[in-house]
């Protein structure tokens, strides 16, 4: 436990009282869904934890026109174990969760917490800035925004003093596939990918690419979508997707692997997805 | 502060600090079977179940455990009457230093009562956040197989 320095804990009874405790705080509170990052926090200023676990917000609702509404203190393991997750956009869901971490971790995190720490290196982000997941929260009003939205602006900021209550998973027809490279099976990602396909006669109707770990968050790779509709799936495709990609995307280093390594491994690791999403859509 | 929890079915009402971890406050309590390893949710040594799921302590604060059902290995068997997973480990040479096993364990424990026949890559996909410097892990993936088995011969 690196988090030092704390010394109150609270059990929110409801959303407003979460606020009005986190305003008291004038910085010094913290909101706390599983507390993985909380915990290994190295911030010394915390003086009082806001626990939301008795809010309510651990829950999956499968809308009537087919999307999810997934409540913001949902563990990831919750929501793995749901047979909505498993027919949502072909599985998609269920294959990036599989990835995250281990078990015992996947218990503790919330699907609400890895929106908010949005690290650049997160698989979360990234498949759900894919799928075109909305986040509803709570602060001095409601606010409801497109998370890849989100991300581009403060987000940080409104969660300084917001609560975020909901993610909302859109409907949709096509189908997804997670990829991700780690240096082993429980690793964070060196690289991760979501690619998402609609077809319509044969022909890519609509796609949707998203790639993080770059090492910054994942961004929908716009150019690639518009440019997939119309084309057929094939092998010459796909190794257009890899030679396009690496000459395309914005990847940077960090200490876990180079911008070179990135952009090689980018065009491969997008091309692998689309195979996937591709194979899964029965193109 | 004080909170109330159950721990290998015992009730505990205890004071505990506001950012303790429950590794911290468990080991107070005299459960050495929880082991500090790395201090930082990366080796699997501090898994305990809370209502029967894994979780790592470590990185756990003590006040989530209120009102809840905590296990630990000291909750399964004992030296005298050892639960079959623990038998099976001893049988299967699943054991070297010992301080990553009650963790092993109990996430083997966790996975048995979700999957009761498990594959070798399904054990080696639930364990994969335990971290053994010894073993190699092939004789602990064999020891939970075997506990695997005996369940399914209903011995457990």
């Amino acid at each position: 436990m690196r988090l030092r320095g704390v010394q109150r804990y609270h059990w929110a009874r409801d959303v407003d009282e979460a606020l009005s405790l986190l305003s008291a705080y004038q910085g010094k509170g913290a909101l706390l869904a599983g507390g993985v990052d909380l915990a290994r926090s190295p911030r010394t200023d915390i003086e009082g934890l806001i626990d939301l676990t008795g809010l309510g917000l651990s829950y999956v609702r499968e809308e009537e026109e087919g999307g999810l509404r997934v409540g913001a203190t949902t563990t990831l393991a919750a929501l793995l174990g749901r047979p909505e997750t498993e027919s949502y956009a072909g599985g998609v869901l269920r294959e990036a969760l599989q990835t995250v971490a281990c078990p015992a971790i996947r218990h503790m995190a919330t699907l609400g917490g890895a929106v908010v720490s949005a690290h650049p290196w997160a698989d979360i982000p990234t498949l759900l800035v894919a799928l075109d997941a909305r986040g509803r929260w709570r602060g001095e009003r409601e606010g409801k925004a497109e998370l890849w939205d989100l991300y581009q602006k403060e987000f940080r900021r409104i969660f300084q003093a917001a609560v975020l209550l909901e993610i909302e998973l859109p409907p949709w027809e096509g189908v997804g596939a997670f990829e991700k490279i780690g240096r082993n099976a429980g690793d964070i990602a060196l690289l991760n990918a979501c690619a998402g396909l609609r077809m319509s006669e044969g022909r890519i109707a609509e796609a949707r690419v998203a790639v993080g770990a770059r090492p910054q968050r994942g961004e929908r790779l716009r150019w690639l979508e518009e440019a997939l509709v119309g084309e057929k799936p094939n092998e010459k495709l796909w190794e257009k997707v890899k030679e396009e990609v690496r000459a395309r995307i914005e990847v940077g280093e960090d200490r876990r692997a180079s911008a070179e390594w990135r952009r090689e491994a980018a065009g491969v690791l997008v091309a692998r997805a689309l195979v996937r999403a591709a194979g899964k859509a029965g193109a | 502060m004080k909170i109330y929890f159950e721990l290998n079915g015992r009730p505990q009402y205890v004071e505990v600090q506001p950012g303790e971890s429950l590794l911290s406050l468990l080991r107070r309590l005299g459960t050495k079977s929880v082991r500090e390893g790395c201090g930082m949710g990366e080796c699997g040594c501090c898994v305990i179940l809370l209502e029967g799921k894994p979780v790592r302590s470590c990185i756990l604060f003590a006040p989530k455990v209120q009102g809840k059902k905590v296990t630990t290995v000291e909750g399964l068997g004992s030296l005298d009457n050892p639960h079959p997973l623990q038998r099976a480990f001893v049988e299967a040479g699943a054991v070297q230093c010992g301080f990553c096993t009650p963790g092993m364990i109990l996430t083997a424990y966790a996975l048995l009562a979700e999957n009761p026949s498990p594959t070798p890559q399904e054990v080696r996909d639930y364990l994969l956040g335990n971290i053994c410097r010894c073993t190699g892990y092939n004789k602990i993936v064999d020891a939970v197989l075997l506990a695997a088995a005996w369940k399914g011969e209903g011995r457990w």
